[in-house]
């Protein structure tokens, strides 16, 4: 039965995921990318999710209110895409089947691989410290119904906001799906958030690979396997391939590795070909998307982002791209300028009221 | 990475921090090789992907003034490690492994290469499992006793939110499980008792009185029978939870508190509050 509910956890994010990736990635009459529409639609939902949290936890409502509102906008775009999308979605499932029909070995080494990373992170048992902030935060936003407001820790009142987790509002989403559904938060961490997590990883990987293999099934799939070989190898209690197995429910392990690595995947995107305006507008929703998982995104995205795409900017004298570029480092930097300000003394969130 | 410092290692810091990230994978220094390769067989699409980038992150992340300079604005002795992760090393290593098998002309010697990368990568890295794998033993991924510790705490008590005094790793994974468990002591409080004694005067400061019960029950430190009671009043501490290999246990059973319950490994004690306490979370319906 629980294997059942993590199952459709899991399909359940995917097909919301692909839902508002499809409304930003699919132009009118085009054909629909489904990998890139699950990957950004990921990093829309959160950035949304984000612009509704806000203002409900710095409000100090509750969390039920926050899930009143978040459920039907979740409804209102997934029913959107299914109305513009539906057919073009239908239509890249079915070009999905045929290629895998094209190649089964290829497809039953692909399966291998994920499913293998999957059952390592679904089946371990790891003590790590830091699940008794993030997993314990999802725990104790649901049994007290308000949103950052007790300790993790402790379970005791705080006064005021830690401003350090108060813009990741990753977890608090987590929150609001097992208040939906009733669904323990350590199945919701440990399990669905973390296959899914696996999913889209792997995902990132295999387009990248396709890119760089101009679309060749065969050395992408081969290149996947170094990867995963790779990521069990490169262990160290400090590497994103530790963090992607052993704290996959963190949001610095997405950042580490699906946000690093989709950023890789639109810059070499930009590189290869000429669509700027709508892959910058999609960067910049990964870019946003990733300050809202975790607070290690404000220095680490506007890092990445500088140092893939400034040196190609002024080598190729396009001038131009340092608008978006500097408007898709923007979120980290501001982010990470309100932490250095809240730890100077400047300002200070409380949970309640200060007339 | 706490055990380093950016003002007592200087421009030393990056060295060490490489050190302590990479122990013996060399997965790093396959990056600068596959760099090379890129240098004398790579496409000009190629060289623009990485190798620009590449040279900025020397010029950069992987500089040792950088961090320095990086102190004076931010604090990033324990966090500089993490512009590591923004070296494309899981995707360049793999991408030039396969461009090595695809150059070979033969399956044969396309075997052969695999068979070397395969064995540069394991003779490379860490294996994630190399101490043992652990599986986890339910779906929640908690160990059972402490599930079992959970149920006999609200067995017993009469508040919905007891409070209790655990042990190190319970302390860390209880309120994963049950939030409606109250935890006496806070990650920092236990991550110092972990490494330190406490001093005569941390035992008697009345503004942290778990610090004579961590003194007590962890550290091993001898306290006052009534400053350790007094400790537990004061905190509001009703249950502690103690591995039966703790040489403690005694020294609670001295104090009075009774057992109210035991699993395997674990024995469960009740202090009686002499002023009971009830937790209740805070009512911002009055707010609004």
């Amino acid at each position: 039965m629980q294997i059942l509910t993590i199952m459709l956890g899991v399909i359940v994010n995917i097909v919301i995921y692909l839902s508002f990736g499809s409304l930003l990635t699919r132009k009118k009459g085009g054909e629909l990318q489904l990998g890139m529409s699950l990957v950004v639609g990921f990093f829309a939902y959160y950035s949304l999710f984000f612009v509704c949290c806000i203002p409900v936890m710095k409000m100090f409502r509750p969390l039920s209110l926050l899930t009143s509102i978040w459920v039907p906008v979740v409804a209102v775009i997934v029913l959107a895409a299914l109305l513009l999308h539906g057919r073009a979605i239908g239509k890249a499932v079915v070009r999905a089947v045929e290629e895998i029909r094209r190649h089964p070995v290829l497809t039953l080494l692909l399966v291998l691989i994920v499913a293998l990373q999957i059952v390592i992170v679904t089946t371990s048992y790891n003590f790590t410290l830091d699940a008794s902030y993030y997993v314990a935060g999802v725990a104790t936003n649901v049994e007290t119904n308000m949103i950052n407001v007790y300790d993790p820790f402790t379970g005791a009142w705080q006064d005021h906001f830690e401003m350090r987790y108060f813009f990741a509002t990753y977890p608090v989403s987590d929150a609001v799906v097992c208040q939906l559904t009733g669904i323990p938060a350590l199945i919701q961490t440990k399990s669905i958030m973390a296959t899914v997590v696996i999913l889209l990883t792997n995902l990132v990987y295999f387009m990248i690979a396709k890119l760089l293999f101009e679309g060749r099934n065969r050395e992408s799939v081969w290149m996947l396997s170094f990867i995963c070989l790779m990521n069990l190898l490169f262990i160290t209690i400090y590497t994103p391939s530790l963090f992607l197995f052993t704290r996959t429910y963190e949001g610095k392990a997405i950042v580490g590795n699906l946000s690093v690595m989709t950023i890789l995947y639109f810059f070499i995107l930009l590189v290869k070909e000429k669509k700027p305006r709508m892959y910058w507008l999609l960067l910049f929703l990964v870019c946003f998307g990733s300050t809202t998982v975790s607070s290690t995104a404000n220095m680490l995205i506007p890092a990445e982002v500088s140092m893939l795409f400034v040196p190609d900017i002024v080598f190729h004298k396009r001038f131009k791209e340092l608008i978006p570029y500097a408007v898709c480092i923007m979120p980290g930097i501001i982010l990470a300028l309100a932490f250095m300000a809240y730890v100077k003394g400047y300002f200070v969130f409380y949970t309640y009221p200060v007339w | 990475m706490s055990v380093l410092n950016v003002a007592e290692k200087g421009l030393s810091y990056l060295r060490a921090c490489l050190d302590l990230y990479s122990e013996n994978c060399a997965f790093l220094v396959l990056f600068f090789v596959a760099l090379l390769f890129l240098c004398v067989k790579g496409s000009k699409e190629e060289k623009r992907i990485f190798l620009p980038s590449a040279i900025v992150l020397l010029l950069t992340v992987y500089n040792p003034v950088t961090p320095v300079l990086l102190m004076r604005f931010f604090d990033v002795n324990s966090e500089y490690y993490r512009f590591f992760w923004i070296t494309p090393v899981a995707i360049l290593v793999p991408y030039v492994a396969v461009r090595l098998i695809v150059m070979q002309h033969s399956t044969a010697a396309m075997s052969l290469m695999a068979l070397a990368l395969i064995l540069l990568f394991i003779l490379s890295g860490n294996f994630l499992y190399a101490n043992g794998y652990q599986a986890a033993e339910n779906v929640y991924k908690m160990p059972p006793e402490l599930m079992e510790v959970s149920a006999l705490i609200h067995e017993d008590a009469d508040a919905e939110y007891p409070k209790a005094f655990l042990e190190y790793e319970y302390n860390m994974q209880m309120r994963q499980y049950d939030p409606k468990i109250l935890l006496t002591v806070d990650r920092e409080e236990y991550l110092y008792a972990t490494s330190s004694d406490y001093t005569e005067e941390m035992l008697a400061d009345p503004d942290h009185p778990q610090y004579r019960l961590l003194g007590a029950l962890i550290k091993y430190q001898e306290v006052d029978p009534d400053a350790f009671l007094e400790a537990l009043e004061m905190t509001h501490t009703e249950y502690v939870v103690l591995s039966k290999a703790n040489p403690m246990r005694a020294f609670l059973k001295q104090t009075g508190l009774k057992k109210i319950g035991e699993t395997k490994e674990r024995e469960i004690y009740k202090y009686d509050l002499k002023e009971p306490y009830t937790f209740e979370l805070v009512d911002y319906s009055v707010v609004y």
